[in-house]
């Protein structure tokens, strides 16, 4: 326990953990207003572009879908985030030797880097909860600059389902959160374990295009399919893949991930030879 | 940094020293590795340490650049895992697993680590969430004995180098360990700091407990060390306690006519073996006799029977001149013939030292 409130102090003192924050939420609301602004324009014009463009943020602002979009929303783009964060606190702890130090107080590695990832988990939960309710004012702001009705917002059994919506979204940001955590394991250093982390990103987002069907499996996908209601598209990095696995399926795929990826940290910081 | 200036009570334990390669006997050891082997893949770094550290000592370990100081702490630590050989820890043995054994550890290895973002005060505060409980008011001592107490609330990445070092070394003492383990902890410390922390090592010493250090700083390690190890190539090539270790290693300094060196050698060769007789500056006249330093009086005697008069004599010891001629003394120019290299002697008692220049550094 003494660690892991440790851990979290580290993460609140860290400017890391609110330039991540920072940087989310105003990527988010910067999307949102834009394409609140987007409809607005696009309002009186006739062309068939024009309208599908409007059609596509009609539905993407109006509740009580609006509620999946955003989880869509901070999920994919959470995730990408939450990786890089995860990278850079694993990644951080072997290249300023802070992991040395506890490892030779006697402190257990596992014990160390997974109890460091379950602090991660509870900034990210804070992170998610708040990031929504932020995407959410900014798409109703969004929808009235628009001119979309926000009359869904108060929708009773849309309302009662989000605690676990956001759960389920919480575990998938965590499943991308463990694999940045265990590429700078193994990389042993933050900058390159967020190298990886964004070049995997992206690399998933193209390689769908060529292997959907292996594509589908691969950590990001999963994560946005597990938090997808099966409608609409929302905005996807690496998850925009064409062929997506069913919600349920997709969301045993994030705990083989989310699991993997710890066994991983945990094997590795224990055979890993500490001598920096 | 308060030194707390404590009077040293004796080495306790020195005697317990056994000599290197002594397999037995590791009971009122603080320390003990047998047939130590390590390597970085094909290069061997450890190769089959024997070190046997008392309890309530100042340990000096020393060794050139390479020879595997840091390599046996990071194994001491269990941060990396030896290929071979036993480490026992303060009487019990420390292998993969064991690693409860560290919370009586404080360790200072290479340099210090922290969080740059995190002051002083809390990198020692959530050092101290790992490993063994430590009190919190533990921290605000450390903080004090290493003369941080002004600035524990400046963030670490402003801190100088030396500052870095204390903290570190505050950081070691942490969980008031029984036995402490001090990579050149003297790195980057001022005067002021380096006299400080000599003194806070003499006296956890005199507190009964083990402090095994490596330094380069010879001079240093000779005024505060009770025992000393010197390894080479992963091999230990000399311990015991430092006093017995430079009573064999006594230097006798002799300057005559530069005319005359020859005729004192020759004079002095009944004394000492060729290669225990130096000549350290021919131009100056210089010579270096490896004797005893209790037999000043019958290196002059023999000279003036000889008819040579010398005009100036010097007697004492040298950590350094030990160390360098057990460790190959690999100094820029190892004289001819049978003539050793000479250090400086730095350490000597006496003032005005020879210029000994064409030895090793
Ligand atoms: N991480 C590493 N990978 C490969 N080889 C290493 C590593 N660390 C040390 N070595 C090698 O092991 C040997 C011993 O190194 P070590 O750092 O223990 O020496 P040292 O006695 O501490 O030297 P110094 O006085 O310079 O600090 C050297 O030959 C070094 O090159
Ligand atoms: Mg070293």
């Amino acid at each position: 326990m003494r660690l892991f409130f440790s851990g979290i102090r580290k993460l609140y003192r860290r400017p890391a953990t609110f330039v991540t924050f920072g940087l989310l939420v105003g990527l988010i609301v910067l999307i949102l207003i834009l394409a609140g602004a987007t409809a607005s324009r696009t309002v009186g014009t006739g062309s068939a572009s024009g309208q599908s463009s409007r059609a596509a943020i009609k539905d993407l602002l109006t509740f009580p879908g609006a509620y999946d979009r955003m989880l869509s929303v901070v999920v994919s783009i959470g995730g990408l985030f939450g990786m890089i964060y995860g990278a850079a606190i694993a990644g951080s702890e072997w290249s300023w030797g802070t992991l040395k130090s506890a490892v030779a107080r006697g402190e257990s590695r596992v014990r160390y880097m997974l109890l460091s990832y379950a602090s991660i988990g509870l900034m990210i939960a804070i992170g998610i909860v708040v990031v929504f309710v932020i995407a959410d004012v900014a798409a109703v702001a969004s929808a009235s600059l628009a001119g979309i009705s926000t009359s869904g917002l108060s929708d009773t059994s849309t309302l009662s389902d989000l605690p676990e919506r956001l759960l389920k979204g919480w575990v998938a940001v965590m499943e991308e959160t463990a694999l940045g955590f265990a590429i700078a394991t193994l990389a042993r250093s933050q900058l390159a374990g967020i190298g990886a982390g964004i070049a995997f990103y992206f690399g998933e987002g193209f390689a769908s295009l060529l292997l959907p069907d292996i594509v589908k499996f691969m950590p990001f996908s999963v994560a946005s399919a597990a938090v997808s209601t099966g409608s609409g598209s929302g905005l996807g990095g690496g998850a925009s893949a064409t062929a997506s696995l069913p919600a349920d399926q997709a969301l045993v795929m994030v705990f083989v991930w989310l699991i993997g990826c710890l066994v991983v940290v945990s094997l590795f910081s224990d055979r890993a030879e500490i001598t920096g | 940094m308060i030194g707390t200036g404590g009077v040293r009570m004796g080495g306790a334990g020195v005697s317990a020293t056994s000599g290197a390669g002594g397999a037995s006997g590791t009971d009122d050891l603080a320390l003990a590795t047998r047939g130590l082997r390590k390597s970085y893949g094909p290069r061997r770094a450890l190769d089959g340490l024997d070190l046997s550290v008392p309890a309530g000592v100042v340990y000096g370990f020393l060794g050139p650049n390479g020879a595997g100081k840091t390599t046996t702490m990071r194994v001491l630590t269990g941060l990396i895992h030896a290929d071979g050989g036993t480490v026992e820890v303060l009487g019990k043995p420390f292998r993969r697993g064991d690693r409860h054994r560290l919370f009586e550890v404080g360790a200072l290895i290479e340099s210090p680590t922290f969080y740059p973002y995190l002051s002083a005060r809390a990198n020692l505060r959530e050092l101290a969430a790992s490993g063994a409980p430590v009190p919190s008011k533990r921290i605000e001592e450390l903080l004090d004995l290493v003369g941080l107490c002004d600035r524990a609330n400046d963030k670490v990445q402003n801190y100088s180098m030396g500052m870095k070092q204390r903290l570190g070394i505050a950081a070691a003492l942490l969980s008031d360990p029984k036995l402490l383990l001090l990579d050149e902890p003297a790195n980057g410390l001022d005067p002021a700091g380096i006299v400080a922390m000599r003194d806070t090592l003499k006296t956890l010493a005199s507190q009964g407990k083990t402090v095994f250090v490596s330094s380069h700083l010879l001079a240093e390690v000779q005024v505060m060390a009770d025992v000393v190890g010197i390894i080479a190539a992963g091999k230990l090539v000399r311990e015991g306690p430092l006093k017995e270790l430079l009573s064999m290693q006594g230097v006798i300094k002799v300057r005559v006519r530069p005319n005359l060196v020859d005729g004192a050698i020759a004079a002095l060769a009944p004394l000492a073996k060729a290669e225990r007789l130096t000549e350290t500056d021919r131009d100056e006249g210089w010579l270096s006799v490896h004797l005893g330093t209790n037999r000043a009086e019958e290196v002059n005697q023999k000279l003036a029977g000889a008819g040579i008069y010398a005009s100036g004599l010097e007697s004492g010891t040298d950590l350094e001149m030990l160390f360098l001629e057990l460790t190959g003394g690999q100094g820029p120019s190892s004289s001819e013939g049978e003539f050793v290299g000479l250090g400086s002697p730095n350490g000597a008692q006496n003032g005005g030292a020879p210029a000994g220049k064409g030895t090793a550094a």
